[in-house]
């Protein structure tokens, strides 16, 4: 069923699609992120929502923090920077290479993650928790999805970094690397929604 | 054994049709009550806790867990076939997506052994559906099992969208397909973008039930309206997921049984595509009475009265299509003729719907119950028996007995006709839906009395074809490659059932009704396009079963509270996660030439 | 890398294997916009609306580049890609409208 994708045992220029298992997998993916689209849209519609509905707890201009936003916002950016050198480095065949930009990846994304863990603990000393009214529920799912969406992002690169040294950069290695890289930039896609929304909106009132 | 560890496109549409058929036993068991119940005015059959539970249970298993999954079972047996295909993109996911769907099933309905059952509607509105309302754990069975039973979907919808963008054999332009491979890319185009929003509001009420969020709970500013929307957002195309497959059926059954050409065949598919866009903008209609305002209702007035264009194409062109051709009435067809009359009156009641202002009569009356059974179960149903029939030969090798076929047609029709044509008048007369007896005199009696003997006929119906399946099962597996002998498309071109890789070689499409055009020129098997070799197969596998089971006891886990149980569960599906992207797949090969044939 | 031929002497496509210029433009652009997007909010004194619509643009000019840049989406051979997001974008706008106008009365 698979083509073969290279000449003399050399890696093919895109090893990610020389095969179609991999061309299947790179458009099975994107089509799975057209459904993420609408996924996290309906969190988004909710939380528009109900964003007002504060009752008696803190509201979002009470809240947040903006230089904490801001820093999580470069975090997350730059380590999306360095899955893009990552694939780079894929390309031109350049394992090492492409280890390090995913490590990068990885601590930046595990940055996020304890910076997000630190706000959300700071708001339920505050009095915003999940059951303090329909803004604060909304909010804990909406941010609360994407960080689960970066915590299972990190989980998986860190599992494909493993494989790579075990099996090494393979047509059939290359593949996952590529997707796990299109699901980091959309996860970084989907900040760039938050924090406008829900932060900076939020702050504006 | 093998049936659990299965990949194999043809085994899973087998085992998606016997658990479908299982669950639509269920469900008419379930219809069967309610019915009983309905036969008199003040009757006490059943009471009004398990009527409710009996309607929600009803909506449920036959939408989610009897129509998808035999429409999954028509999808699976027949698409990689029309398309010249080894089987689908991505077989271990279709696996998933069936063993998901199944354990999300028993899920629900282990709410009948527990005694806890949903009984806030298929709908499950809130506040009814919130805790303060419903504090037994009746609704989470609903909520846990159709988001277990939603995943399988929707990967069954990314899984045959990829395999129609990059499976289709060479020279299979996308206006070579065949029209049910068309309905079904469509169909899944909708899966992928409707059930993100249904598993939305399903989590959100889940936090709200288990959780104490506030979505939905007015007194903390939550909004019972967005329920609604976000509800509807997926539920309105959901019946169009549910409905163009079983268009896509009747074209090819029409088109076979008229041996000729498919009447228009780029407005078919242009209609499809239409349908789909309009399907997801006019969602409001189901909440014509709450309150949006004249400017919404209007927009979603036109919109829904829109779809009836690109619909009633589709109706003429099966009957410009039947025209002039050489009709054979076989139980295919029977089902496939029917379908069109019975189909045009639930639509046309549909248009009446539509209209706002005489929704406001409409809504919440049998007139509703009956529109929307006479285009799911005079359509939907009508084409899954059409199909069923159609293609039974191929997926099983043998023909189902023609006599007892047309026996389960017309005690089915008939029976159908019985049971919601006099629906509409009692709704019009003000019968109301969900309500769990009426009082006498009030004109509903005697129409109430002959829907539930149609009910009643409906269900003989059904046990004829049972008798059917069995009574043939006897007999051997001999069914000729093209048995029909009018086959059009690719799934006809190789033997009945096909071998494991489907295709020796795949084949070479020069045109719109590939085999039969072939077959027109004389040659009795189609032009292989690569020569014959090795073929490289997926290895069966037994996570998709475990990861299944992994969700299902971290669904028991949420629902009670017990969160190590709901640990564990997520534990196992992850673990079966990790090793499915650890030890990769290497398959391994089939050589038809080395095979013997009996 | 590859040379121009294999060892059967066949010709081979060389492949243009891009450098990191393009990304780092894009990363440096959405920083840029990032920061007009946080300064707007914290300048505190504009105008509520104003601020929302430069919120919005600056949001969907991002967007745009890491789609365009980081995802490929530029590139050809992402037809389906580009309909499945559009589609997805299309039915949240809808969903958008359906929260802001269509839920409190």
């Amino acid at each position: 069923m698979s083509a073969h994708g290279h000449a003399e045992g050399q890696l093919p220029h895109e090893p990610e699609k020389a095969t179609l298992e991999g061309r299947n997998k790179i458009l099975g993916f994107w089509i799975f992120l057209g459904a993420e689209v609408v996924l996290f849209g309906t969190l988004f519609s909710a939380f528009i929502a109900l964003r007002h509905q504060v009752l008696d707890g803190p509201s979002a201009s009470e809240l947040f923090e903006l230089p904490t936003v801001f820093a999580a916002t470069m975090i997350l950016l730059t380590s999306s920077l360095m899955s893009v050198f990552a694939v780079q480095a894929m390309h031109r065949h350049q394992v090492k290479s492409m280890i390090g930009w995913l490590v990068l990846t990885v601590l930046l994304g595990l940055a996020f993650l304890v910076l997000e863990i630190v706000e959300f603990n700071t708001y339920v000393s505050e009095g915003h928790r999940m059951n303090t009214s329909a803004f604060s529920s909304s909010f804990y799912t909406l941010v609360g999805f994407h960080g689960g969406h970066v915590a299972f992002g990190v989980l998986w690169i860190s599992l494909l970094i493993a494989q790579i040294f075990k099996k090494g950069l393979t047509v059939v290695t290359a593949p996952k690397i590529y997707l796990s890289a299109i699901y980091w930039h959309f996860i970084d896609v989907v900040w760039v929604f938050i924090f406008t929304v829900v932060y900076l909106m939020g702050k504006v009132g | 054994m093998d049936w659990l560890t299965t990949v194999d496109h043809k085994k899973i549409g087998i085992l998606y049709l016997l658990a479908g058929f299982i669950f639509f036993i269920i469900g008419g068991l379930e219809a069967i009550l309610i019915r009983i119940q309905l036969i008199k005015p003040n009757n006490h059959f059943v009471g009004a806790d398990t009527f409710n539970e009996l309607i929600t249970m009803h909506g449920t298993t036959m939408i989610f867990l009897a129509a998808m999954p035999m429409l999954f079972a028509l999808m699976n047996a027949v698409v990689p076939l029309q398309i010249g295909a080894r089987d689908v993109a991505f077989p271990f996911v279709n696996a998933l997506g069936f063993w998901t769907f199944f354990f999300g099933g028993v899920l629900l309905n282990i709410s009948w052994f527990v005694g806890d059952v949903p009984d806030a509607g298929w709908t499950s509105y809130v506040p009814l559906a919130g805790t303060t309302f419903n504090g037994t754990h009746g609704v989470d069975y609903y909520v846990i099992g159709l988001q277990i039973a939603g995943i399988g979907t929707l990967l069954g919808g990314i899984n045959f969208m990829a395999t129609i963008i990059n499976m289709r054999a060479p020279g299979m332009s996308f206006m070579r397909m065949p029209l049910f491979t068309w309905a079904v890319f469509v169909t899944s185009i909708l899966i992928v973008f409707a059930f993100p929003a249904l598993t939305v509001g399903l989590v959100a009420l889940m936090f709200d039930r288990l959780f104490q969020a506030n979505f939905f709970e007015i007194g903390a500013g939550g909004n019972e309206v967005l329920w609604e929307h976000i509800f509807w957002i997926f539920g309105h195309p959901e019946v169009y997921i549910l409905i163009l497959p079983a268009f896509g059926v009747i074209s090819e059954v029409v088109s076979t049984f008229s041996r000729k050409r498919l009447f228009g065949y780029s407005s078919m598919v242009f209609a499809l595509v239409l349908i789909a866009f309009l399907g997801f903008m006019v969602w409001a209609h189901h909440m014509f009475t709450t309150g949006l305002g004249p400017v919404a209702n209007a927009l979603f007035s036109i919109g829904t009265m829109l779809i009836a264009v690109p619909t009633g194409v589709k109706i003429f062109n099966w009957l410009f299509t039947m025209w002039g051709g050489s009709i054979r009435f076989t139980t295919a067809s029977l089902f496939g003729i029917g379908f069109i009359p019975t189909f045009v009156l639930g639509g046309v009641t549909g248009v009446m719907l539509a209209s706002a202002p005489a929704d406001y009569q409409y809504h919440d009356t049998y007139f509703v119950v009956a529109h929307f059974h006479y285009v799911i179960v005079g359509g939907l149903i009508m084409g899954i028996f059409a199909g069923l029939h159609y293609w039974w030969p191929k997926m099983f090798g043998r023909m189902l007995n023609e006599r007892l076929g047309q026996l389960t047609f017309w005690t089915f029709f008939t029976g159908f006709h019985l049971t919601f044509f006099v629906q509409h008048f009692l709704g019009l007369l003000g019968m109301p839906r969900r309500v769990w007896t009426y009082l006498p005199n009030q004109g509903f009696d005697t129409m109430n009395l002959v829907s539930t003997i149609g009910a009643f006929l409906m269900g003989v119906g059904t046990i004829v074809f049972v008798i059917n399946v069995i009574v043939t099962w006897a007999k051997p597996r001999n069914a000729a490659d093209d048995p029909w002998e009018d086959g059009r498309s690719l799934e006809w071109s190789i033997p009945s059932p096909p071998p494991e890789y489907n295709f020796k070689q795949l084949p070479l499409v020069r045109g719109l009704d590939a085999w039969w055009k072939e077959k027109r020129e004389g040659h009795t098997e189609m032009t292989p396009a690569e020569p014959a070799g090795p073929i490289h197969m997926p290895s069966p596998s037994i996570l998709p079963f475990i990861m299944s089971v992994g969700l299902f006891i971290a669904g028991f886990g949420f629902m009670y509270h017990t969160y190590w149980l709901a640990g564990l569960g997520v534990l196992i599906t992850f673990a079966c996660m990790f090793l499915r992207s650890v030890f990769d797949d290497p398959g391994f090969h089939i050589d038809p030439k080395e095979e013997v044939h009996a | 890398m590859s040379g121009n031929h294999s060892a059967s002497g066949e010709e081979v496509r060389r492949h243009k294997v891009e450098g990191p210029q393009k990304h780092i433009v894009a990363f440096i652009l959405s920083l840029a916009l990032t920061i007009i997007a946080f300064a707007a909010v914290a300048a505190g004194d504009i105008n509520t609306t104003f601020t929302y619509i430069i919120l919005v643009l600056m949001a969907i000019i991002q967007v745009f580049v890491q789609l365009a840049f980081w995802m490929h989406m530029k590139d050809r051979g992402h037809m389906f890609p580009i309909i499945c997001i559009i589609a997805g974008v299309f039915i949240v706008f809808m969903m958008v409208i359906m929260a802001v106008y269509w839920l409190w009365w």
